[in-house]
């Protein structure tokens, strides 16, 4: 009969592996259930947190956690100086959005003067 | 200069992966604003790890552990992140725990390969009996892990 698009439930073979596989199975290589737990390497964390020298020992579940945590920080941040970026009508975020974030979120107040 | 500790950079590309990610589509960051921020998050790592150790200290500690850095978020005034940092915890030990079992179930598959098949034939048949063998079996289990 007509030759529908590809339909919504019932694989057709007959058409050959031209045909839009895409429904059922997405291949997306960035969605991964529990393979990206976090994105930034422990190693380096251990690093930053090994330059404490007070601190003696710490365990992996809190290397991990602080992974975690800057990651959150990250993207915190980060949205935090888009809208000011945002509120200059500008779609690239500048040096100056990050120190605005800064200045007007308290929780960033410890970032002043560090980042010079 | 001296040597800062802020030196200690985390990874550019990782670093700008999480940016773009948590921006909408289309929306651009200068070198300095990506290197700023690479630079903010150093920083607030070598933050929370000082107000971790302090709770570490508080309880006669000498590893940090992942409450440290939980209570470090809070002082910080990041309670939003609490959440989000327990959920990723537990799925994180789930993970830990299931590299382990795996790694000895491998070595107990090898030995009991062919008992293993012919005990979940019986399961299926017979569900009540089974429940008593199953305990039995998972008293076994928690013999060998201790070893």
């Amino acid at each position: 009969m007509a030759a529908a698009a590809a339909g919504s439930g019932t694989p057709r073979e007959e058409e050959g592996p031209g045909g839009e596989v895409a429904a059922s199975q997405p291949q997306a290589p960035t969605s991964g259930p529990g393979a990206r737990l976090s994105r930034l390497p422990l190693a380096r964390v251990k690093a930053l947190v090994k330059a404490d020298p007070d601190v003696t020992l710490a365990g992996q579940e809190a290397i991990f956690v602080l992974a975690r945590a800057a990651e959150l920080f990250v993207e915190t941040i980060a949205k935090d100086a888009y809208c000011c970026a945002q509120q200059g009508k500008r779609k690239t975020l500048q040096r100056r959005d990050l120190d605005n974030a800064i200045e007007a979120v308290d929780e960033f107040a410890f970032l002043e003067g560090t980042l010079d | 200069m001296a040597e800062r500790p802020e030196d200690l950079n985390l990874p550019n590309a990782v670093i700008t992966r999480i940016i773009k990610e948590a921006l909408p589509d289309g929306v651009n960051i200068s070198k300095e604003a990506r290197s700023a921020i690479s630079r903010a998050a150093s920083v607030f790592v070598l933050y929370a790890t000082s107000c971790a150790n302090n709770f570490a200290m508080k309880g006669k500690r000498k590893t940090l552990n992942a409450s440290d850095v939980l209570s470090a978020m809070e002082e910080m005034e990041f309670q939003r992140f609490i959440t989000p940092l327990k959920e990723a915890l537990e799925a994180y030990r789930r993970e830990q725990k299931g590299k382990k079992e795996a790694s000895e179930q491998k070595k107990r598959d090898k030995d009991k390969k062919t008992d293993s098949e012919e005990q979940d034939r019986s399961r299926d048949e017979d569900n009540d009996e089974d429940e008593e063998k199953l305990e039995e079996e998972e008293q076994n289990e928690e013999e060998e892990v201790d070893n």
